[in-house]
């Protein structure tokens, strides 16, 4: 376990410093372009692993269960191509067309959910055929063009999502704010814990941990405000992480996804809907793929017949490098937000090293290939 | 000289010695037991002699013939003739019991499988054992003594010197018993080894020759089965003197004051399996009240299983009749309805239906009830869940370390308990164990028969499934025998006697209609 927990750091700052190494040539910190360290890079990765992250903690629950979701790089693309022809060609403020493509996503995937439990179809089939059905609605309803995601060069809240960066001010205040929050928390629960007559952690510790998160908030917020800023992008990320969190950890919701994944019947013996809970999984999974999908396509300019392609991989193989089990039962948000990072640091570094794309192709599926092993690995050792 | 030796066997886990010191013997053309409460280390043990904890993970010496027995794994132990069988089936649900029984060794014409031998030979050893089911039924479609006996099958097949049976007879019938008995002494006769491990203590000692108890990782005293009687076996396992082992308090006189309404009536039940299938459970009636204890017994196939399944809403289509809960009508039974209406049930087949193995002890104790842990922001309490858990970790002597530890990794009787404590979690007023005390041992059964009592004197109203009559005679103030899935027999405290009971089950099982 305590192997584990380090493994994934480790493994970040192994794959970080090769690029570092190979590409900054002491040029710590510089400002030319191809700087892998740079402000400029770190800030492009952030929004990249923002985009695949986001997905991957959708991905994350679905796993958990024990279920998988093959349909949602498709889906990235529809729901994204939903909203851009809305805002493009029917008009609609980008705010509503997005809600509406939200009501689409949540709509598709409950559906598929439903289909799943109801008719006990193993997921796999129901979304492979999903993946197969997105991909020919996308490109029937961006009818194989492409679709700008606002028009000219005006910029609306779509448009904005990539290219909008907090304000220096905003990000340190957001930074302090994060900071404030993680202590009221924190001091909520050891009150909480006292209350009850639990032990809690010693003050020391429990103030180092505080600081030393809040410090990491902080160099963050200030790497980005080097170029223009937080990126809008790694809010969205950081609320759906947050939101997961809370709902695997403290909701009887996020139990219900361990016991189901760790032994169905059991589960259902002991009272939990499981219907009802998988079928919830499979709603949040639309609305991250929603969010995604917004993100995705305002990060390309706009809506093409390539937009999501494979996302569904890049999800399932974050979620595997950061310890979630595809039987499920086992994994964490932390680990998951891990290895969305490793994914995109190796994609980020292996572009400006302009490694051929079919080295890349390979490269990620050595790494996937690994994950699994050590996975698989880590299983054994523990029975 | 001993066809299987072991000295001074030490075993450590992490944190947790599992033998301390173990010196055993086996003779060929010997069937010796083993004995010891749940955590005693007869688990760990037979994990060493069939390899799977391999050489270099303990101390001490295991000889074979005396020469030095050093397994890399399974494979080595199987090459020496040593077979296991475990509480956990190593079947394929997916496979027919004739390729289940012949799996690895199926018999060849050429490179092609000779599937005529194979059910042939199958059929035969089927008819051997009395089992009445198809070589080549699938094993996911039999009942969970028809797999222990599969699974005794094959190993028994292989022609082993040394036999390992763990539990054998914790799913079986008496006749079922019987049968497997009588096979094992054939075994013997024909030189073949056998160490048998039980908790039922009169089964051990009509078949063994000798017995080893094992206490705490140690073995304590070897006997001859012949100068040892139950309550001997029993000092040296607990080394203290269980004055009862059914401490049931006398049954309150309440045949005369009818007290107050049933917390439980079923009425004119007929469950079908599934829907469209023909009726399974036919016609079943009775109540319960609170602080009763209410039996239910029958052979194999009889029904018990299914008809509390169905009253908690995880088994069955109904077919007709009228179950009431708390005088309320109970139409559509789910588990989750169950619960919030005050009905749980304690699963017999605790792996597969009662806990999630690789979680942790408090996250399955509290699984049933995070509804009522609840904040009003729809957060878990934690803290307080930890509490509760604490609670019932303690009350019901738990033996792990914490209740963080791993489910998976505690011994039979500490899972039940387990599976115990959530089903009380939840608050209910009618509480259905369905074989409660299978595969565990004489300590912690007292401490569940104690728990039922207790249970039963707090006013819950309690149903108690089993398949050993003396568990229901000790335990039951009414038992009610099932055969065929009706009602064979009722019987009130004071009218009990195996021999009626037994009756009763195989009267109705005469009478059970044909194609109606």
């Amino acid at each position: 376990m305590r192997l584990q927990n380090l493994a994934m750091p480790l493994g970040l700052i192994a794959v970080a410093a090769f690029f570092a190494l190979r590409l900054d040539r002491g040029a710590l910190f510089g400002d030319e372009a191809f700087v892998f360290l740079g402000p400029r890079n770190l800030t492009q990765l952030i929004v990249e692993f923002s985009i695949i992250g986001t997905l991957a903690l959708g991905m994350f629950m679905i796993l958990l269960t024990g279920q998988i979701d093959l349909s949602v790089g498709s889906g990235v693309g529809l729901i994204g191509g939903v909203a851009a022809v809305l805002v493009f060609q029917q008009d609609w403020p980008a705010a509503a067309a997005m809600g509406a493509a939200l009501g689409v996503a949540i709509m598709l995937w409950t559906l598929m959910g439903t289909l799943i439990v109801r008719q006990r179809i193993p997921s796999f089939i129901i979304t492979l055929g999903g993946l197969l059905i997105f991909k020919g609605l996308f490109w029937l309803v961006i009818q194989n063009s492409t679709v700008p995601v606002s028009r000219g060069d005006q910029s609306n809240l779509y448009s904005l999502l990539t290219t909008y960066y907090l304000p220096t001010y905003m990000g340190l205040g957001l930074a302090l704010a994060v900071g404030a929050l993680l202590a009221v928390i924190a001091w909520h629960s050891r009150a909480a814990r006292r209350r009850h007559g639990l032990p809690v952690r010693p003050f020391g510790t429990e103030f180092a941990l505080w600081i030393g998160v809040s410090a990491a908030t902080l160099a963050l917020v200030i790497i980005c405000n080097h170029f223009r800023g937080v990126p809008l992008t790694l809010i969205v990320l950081s609320g759906t992480a947050a939101m997961v969190y809370f709902l695997t950890r403290h909701t009887p919701f996020g139990r219900y996804l361990y016991a189901i994944g760790g032994n169905e019947e059991a589960a259902l013996l002991s009272g939990v809907a499981v219907n009802r809970v998988l079928i919830g999984a499979y709603l949040l999974m639309g609305v991250t793929v929603a969010l995604t999908g917004f993100m995705t396509t305002a990060y390309s300019g706009a809506a093409t017949t390539t937009v999501g392609d494979l996302m569904e991989l890049d999800a399932i193989a974050a979620c595997v490098i950061g310890g979630t089990a595809l039987k499920g039962g086992r994994g964490s948000v932390g680990g998951v937000i891990f290895g969305a990072l490793i994914m995109t640091t190796l994609l980020n570094g292996m572009t400006l090293l302009a490694v051929a794309p079919e080295t890349k192709f390979i490269a990620r599926g050595v790494v996937l290939t690994l994950a699994v092993w050590m996975d698989v690995g880590f299983g054994r050792a523990k029975t | 000289m001993p066809l299987l030796e072991a000295r001074g066997l030490v075993k450590e886990f992490p944190g947790v010695v599992a033998l301390s010191r173990v010196d055993f013997d086996l003779h060929a053309g010997e069937i010796h037991a083993l004995c010891g409460e749940n955590g005693a280390g007869k688990s760990t043990l037979i994990k060493l002699l069939a390899g799977i904890h391999p050489r270099g993970s303990y101390e001490g010496e295991l000889r074979i013939d005396g020469e030095l027995a050093a397994f890399r794994g399974i494979c080595d132990a199987e090459t020496a003739g040593i077979a296991v069988i475990t509480q956990e089936f190593a079947l394929v649900d997916e496979l027919s019991v004739a390729e289940n029984i012949f799996l690895g060794r199926e018999p060849r014409r050429g490179i092609r499988i000779d599937w005529l031998e194979m059910h042939r030979r199958a059929a035969m050893l089927l008819e051997d054992f009395g089992l009445r089911i198809s070589s080549e039924a699938r094993v996911a479609t039999l009942g969970i003594g028809q797999k222990q006996l599969v699974e005794i099958i094959r190993a028994m097949d292989k022609q082993s010197r040394v036999l390992v049976l763990d539990e054998p007879t914790a799913a079986l019938t008496e006749t079922e018993v019987a049968i497997l008995l009588d096979h094992l002494r054939r075994l013997r006769a024909q030189g073949t080894a056998c160490i048998y491990i039980s908790h039922k203590l009169e089964e051990v000692l009509a078949i063994a020759d000798r017995i080893t108890v094992l206490r705490d990782g140690a073995s304590v005293a070897t006997l001859a089965a012949r100068d040892a009687s139950v309550p001997l076996v029993i000092k040296h396992m607990v080394g203290r003197e269980l004055a009862e082992l059914f401490p049931r308090r006398a049954a309150p006189a309440r045949d005369e004051q009818p007290g107050p309404a049933p917390v439980l009536s079923v009425r004119h039940l007929t469950v079908a399996r599934a829907r469209g299938e023909s009726a399974f459970l036919r016609d079943l009636s009775f109540e319960l009240r609170a602080g009763e204890v209410l039996g239910f017994g029958g052979l194999m196939g009889a029904g018990r299983t299914e008809l509390v399944m169905h009253l908690f809403g995880a088994w069955g289509d109904r077919v007709s009749g009228d179950i009431r809960v708390k005088g309320e009508p109970y139409l559509r039974p789910t588990p989750r309805e169950s619960i919030a209406r005050g009905l749980i049930l304690a699963t017999e087949d605790r792996r597969r239906y009662g806990l999630v193995l690789e979680q942790t002890v408090g996250f399955n104790l509290s699984l049933s009830s995070l509804r009522n842990l609840r904040t009003a922001g729809g957060r878990i309490d934690q803290p307080a869940e930890f509490v509760r858990n604490q609670h019932w970790f303690d009350a019901l002597r738990v033996k792990a370390p914490s209740q963080n530890e791993r489910v998976g990794k505690l011994s039979g009787g500490n899972q039940q308990k387990v599976v115990l404590g959530k089903a009380l979690m939840t608050q209910p007023a009618v509480i259905i164990l369905d074989e409660p005390t299978r595969g565990i041992d004489v300590g912690a059964k007292v401490e569940i028969y104690e728990l039922i009592n207790q249970l039963a004197v707090e006013g819950k109203a309690v149903i108690l499934v089993s398949s050993e009559l003396p568990e229901l005679i000790g335990m039951c103030d009414r038992i009610i025998m099932l055969a065929s899935g009706r009602i064979g027999g009722e019987f009130v405290r004071g009218q009990f006697s195996p021999e009626r009971l037994l009756a009763a089950a195989m009267a109705a099982r005469r009478e059970a209609p044909r194609g109606e």
